[in-house]
């Protein structure tokens, strides 16, 4: 198994975020949600996802809710609050011009 | 609003801790089987499905832990179990418990007792507002003169009030006996005048009633009384109508027209204030230095700056008027220090002594903390095995050292409470009655703060001091070890430090405690040249008005003396000026030689002048060394005559020839008349403070008679039972006149060294806790060491060493270390004990003798340290000591 692809710190909150902007999800179809969008490029690290989700919650941009899993199990689902909407568009809009700004470096230089 | 969903969560996880865990716990499986679901769905075995999903998702207590932390409540969860844990363990080695708060206890307990007089006498002498801007002003004569001389001139003080930038306002004072009779009783009352505005440069209002007017300080006008709040008390019982009675004061009857607040004190004892009314020629004096002074700095002008600016002011004073101004300069001091000038270097070294004795705790508080940490360095490695951080481990200590130290501050402070109220009332109110701030000291704010912070800071340090401690701990090493604790070269070379610093500290606290300590017992011979037993003093104040005449104070006194004098059983009755053991200053004087001319007046000779009636020197058996003592001829019709004391004669007579010589008082070229010196008498000590005896004039009472005289009676028996005969003698004299200062001249003499025997008791207790702690400490440590080497003497005796040779080797090293600790020590140790003899002079010297015992001392208790443990370990049967431990 290769070593999944480092997340650019901070980057892994923006990915869950915006996985969960679509509709409430639990921890691991998170992890299979950004995997599959990302092409399998993208690996979330498991020991690192949930510790990322407890402290999205603590901050207050995801709310948790136990809730029926597609296998008929109670797992927790996790949403996205008012606030984190706000934050994960400015976040998005800075991802953004962060990478149009690199593309730019690369291309020219 | 995001903060409140933050907090209920920090809440939730606190306090709703199992049902969060238990969530947790749900979340992760949950994850976990679905990952299994789905390794099963991709085609592996049950077996295989979960081992992958287990290693893909990696420890699943890491997570849990790092969850935890996300939701910040961990650092306060976990200071719970660090106190609960901490307690658990202080109470499985009650003992180590015990003996360290009890240690910190007493370093702590010594450093809140002697600041609580610190603070309350050094810091807080007075309640006054900006107390820092408070100076006495005086005019300094260029000749070594006590507390008592700081005088100035009335004219002076006038110029003075207008004629400087420095001062906001400034106002004089001076004491005054007065004799209150109340219903026939005669009582003393030592009162202040005061120029009308020297409350409001204190800063000060009445409790009740008014305070002086300026109209009120002209004569006829001044028969008004202000009194204190514990006068009011004693003489008029609280009587809220007082205001408006008059009170019957040297036969003049004076109003009361207002009392002062309880906490009001100055000048202390001050009982009541009266005006001060000047007569015109009075307040033209400059010649004759007889008020004090009291000024409030402007605000932001500092002592030096007013000092500069007073230094001028004199200058042009002394242009103005060389004849009664030379040689004098204006100078101040701030309120605060005025009377600690004697007494300031013994708190001081009372303030160091308590420091070193924390030290000396905090050191042996480390031996056993370093012990204790031996000892659990397996499970420390364990903790840090299992993941602990290092700021982990540290809050742990923390919370263990903390615990301790906050218990031993509970204790120290407790005690405190009892020994600070002890030590007030320890001392004579005789005494005390003369120290502003005396009845302040307690336990209060600035007491608890001290408290509080050494104990905080002891736990952090020590806390923090472990963690550096246990940093390098090799966790296989360690783990690999069966237990045995072993010692890494650094951790020697710490244990080493310690033995040598334990050393060092107890040496300087020892020599120190012992120098105090000897110069304690020397206090009880401080008062040479005079036998102070059967002697009884009482002094007498004759009021101004009616005792203008001198031919009348002579006569009463004559008439004071002849009376008691036939009293049965009474040997000498005597007068004299200011008694020995007195603790106040003698008046200082100029004098001028006959044939020796000065150049410069800085150059004119000053000694004390006593004032003596003929049986002064037998009643003290003051010993006569050349010519003759005072005899009832020497009058005011006969030659004048003095007498002088050794020194002085060997001072300016060093062949022996002062018998015959002349000299006057003041300069040559004054009015004064010149005396003969008839006699030489012995040194006397004046006061304890007195570094040497000065050099003294004595002049024949009937040539100079004063009005405040002291009464001396040497008797066959018990002075004390002579107090009523001599009312009875003084009423025949005058009935107007009370007898103040009432004592013994035994109890006198003990009095007044009380402050210094306090010092000397607390120094001793010092002293003996320094010993016992840097005892059991130095024993402690290396005792340890050597016992630490059990297994290793086993071995070697087992391998056929030479018994002798190996106790050698170990005391070899015992005696290196508490060599190195003595050689640091012995400069320090002899630096501060000079210092010490030149702060507090004439109690303190430095002694070898001190220096030597104390370093014999601690070399025994090494050796013993050493000697025993090896001894121990050499009878020990090499297969048990290789299974020790």
């Amino acid at each position: 198994m290769s070593k999944p692809t480092d997340l650019v710190q901070g980057t892994l909150d923006l990915l869950i975020l915006k996985t969960v902007a679509l509709e409430p999800m639990h921890g691991w179809a998170i992890a299979q949600r950004i995997r599959q969008v990302s092409g399998n490029v993208l690996q979330v690290n498991q020991g690192a996802l949930y510790p990322a989700l407890h402290r999205l919650e603590q901050q207050g941009w995801i709310q948790a809710e136990w809730g029926e899993s597609e296998n008929n199990r109670r797992a927790k689902y996790y949403a996205l609050t008012r606030a984190g909407k706000k934050y994960l568009q400015k976040e998005e809009a800075n991802w953004r011009r962060l990478s149009a700004a690199i593309g730019l470096v690369l291309k020219t230089v | 609003m995001r903060w409140v969903k933050s907090a209920t969560h920090r809440f939730r996880s606190l306090f709703r801790k199992n049902i969060v865990e238990s969530e947790l716990d749900e979340e992760l499986r949950f994850h976990l089987e679905r990952q299994i679901a789905e390794n099963v769905a991709a085609g592996m075995t049950a077996e295989e499905a979960r081992r992958a999903a287990m290693r893909e998702f990696g420890g699943i207590e890491k997570v849990k832990e790092e969850c935890r932390g996300e939701r910040r409540v961990n650092r306060l969860e976990t200071l719970g179990a660090d106190l609960r844990y901490g307690l658990r363990a202080l109470r499985k080695s009650p003992g180590f418990a015990a003996v360290s708060v009890l240690t910190l206890a007493l370093g702590i307990g010594a450093n809140t007792a002697v600041f609580s007089m610190v603070n309350a006498l050094l810091l807080h002498p007075y309640k006054f507002h900006d107390l820092d801007t408070l100076v006495r002003v005086w005019e300094d004569r260029g000749i070594d003169e006590g507390y008592d001389a700081r005088r100035i001139a009335p004219a002076d003080a006038e110029d003075l009030r207008g004629g400087t930038q420095v001062f906001e306002s400034m106002t004089t004072f001076g004491w005054r006996n007065f004799n209150l009779s109340k219903e026939g009783n005669i009582q003393p009352v030592l009162a202040c005048r005061v120029s009308a505005n020297f409350f409001d440069v204190l800063g000060a209002a009445p409790a009740a009633g008014r305070l002086f007017t300026p109209s009120e300080e002209q004569a006829g006008l001044d028969q008004v009384a202000v009194v204190s709040h514990g006068m009011w008390q004693r003489r008029f019982g609280g009587d809220p109508q007082v205001i408006g009675k008059t009170v019957q004061l040297n036969g003049r009857s004076y109003t009361v027209i207002g009392i002062m607040p309880k906490d009001f004190d100055y000048p202390v004892p001050a009982e009541l204030w009266v005006p001060l009314a000047l007569t015109p020629t009075e307040r033209a004096e400059r010649a004759e230095l007889n008020l004090q002074a009291l000024a409030r700095l402007k605000p932001g002008v500092s002592v030096a700056q007013a000092r500069a600016a007073l230094g001028n002011f004199s200058h042009q004073l002394e242009k103005e008027y060389a004849k009664t101004n030379a040689g004098r300069v204006t100078t101040i001091l701030e309120l605060r220090k005025e009377l600690y000038l004697y007494t300031l270097p013994l708190f001081l070294l009372l303030q160091a002594a308590a420091g070193f004795v924390l030290m000396l705790a905090c050191a042996n508080l480390a031996n056993l903390m370093f012990a204790r940490m031996i000892g659990r360095q397996r499970e420390i490695a364990v903790r840090a095995a299992l993941g602990a951080s290092r700021a982990r481990l540290a809050q742990l200590f923390i919370c263990e050292t903390l615990m301790l130290s906050v218990v031993a501050g509970a204790v120290a402070i407790l005690a405190s409470f009892w020994s600070v109220s002890a030590l007030r009332t320890s001392i004579p109110v005789n005494w005390t009655k003369w120290v502003p701030g005396w009845d302040r000291i307690q336990v209060d704010g600035n007491v608890l703060a001290l408290g509080i912070f050494l104990a905080l800071s002891i736990g952090v340090f020590f806390g923090l001091a472990t963690v550096l401690h246990t940093g390098k701990v090799e966790l296989n090493e360690t783990l690999k070890d069966t237990g045995r604790g072993s010692m890494t070269r650094a951790k020697g070379r710490l244990r080493s430090a310690l033995v040598v610093a334990q050393v060092m500290l107890a040496l300087v606290l020892l020599v120190c405690a012992g120098l105090t300590i000897q110069g304690f017992v020397h206090l009880a011979n401080v008062y040479q040249g005079f036998e102070p037993a059967n002697v009884l003093r009482i002094e007498i104040a004759l009021p101004e008005k009616e005792y203008r005449d001198s031919v009348k104070v002579a006569n009463f006194y004559q008439q004071v003396l002849r009376g008691s004098a036939v009293l049965p059983g009474v040997r000498n009755a005597a007068l004299v000026m200011n008694p020995p053991a007195s603790n106040v200053d003698n008046e200082t004087t100029f004098f001028s030689i006959e044939g020796r001319s000065v150049l410069k007046t800085s150059e004119q000779p000053s000694a004390d002048l006593q004032i003596a009636s003929p049986d002064y020197f037998a009643a003290l058996k003051i010993s006569l060394v050349d010519g003759r003592f005072f005899s009832d001829g020497d009058n005011r019709d006969a030659m004048r005559v003095a007498v002088i004391s050794e020194s002085m004669a060997a001072r300016f007579w060093p062949r022996g020839d002062a018998v015959g010589r002349r000299i006057k008082l003041g300069a040559l070229d004054s009015t004064e008349p010149w005396s003969t010196v008839v006699g030489v008498a012995g040194d006397v000590r004046q006061n304890w403070w007195n570094p040497v005896t000065r050099p003294v004039i004595y002049k024949p009472f009937l040539q100079s008679p004063e009005r405040g005289m002291t009464i001396l009676l040497r008797t066959a028996s018990n002075p004390t039972s002579y107090v009523a005969p001599m009312r009875e003698v003084i009423r025949q004299a005058d009935s107007g006149i009370a007898m103040r200062g009432v004592n013994t001249l035994e109890e006198e003499v003990v009095e007044s060294i009380a402050i210094v025997r306090i010092m000397g008791i607390l120094m001793g207790v010092f002293g003996l806790v320094a010993l016992a702690l840097s005892s059991v400490g130095v024993y402690g440590v290396l005792s340890e060491s050597v016992a630490r080497r059990t297994r290793e003497i086993g071995i070697r005796l087992a391998l056929g060493a030479h018994p002798g040779d190996l106790m050698k080797l170990v005391l070899g090293q015992a005696l290196k270390l508490t060599g190195i600790g003595l050689a640091i020590a012995l400069p320090i140790s002899f630096a501060v004990s000079r210092a010490m003899a030149s702060l507090i002079f004439g109690i303190v010297s430095a002694d070898f003798k001190v220096l030597l015992g104390f370093t014999g001392l601690l070399v025994i208790v090494a050796l013993a340290a050493g000697y025993l443990p090896a001894r121990r370990a050499m009878r020990m049967d090499p297969m048990t000591s290789l299974r020790y431990e």
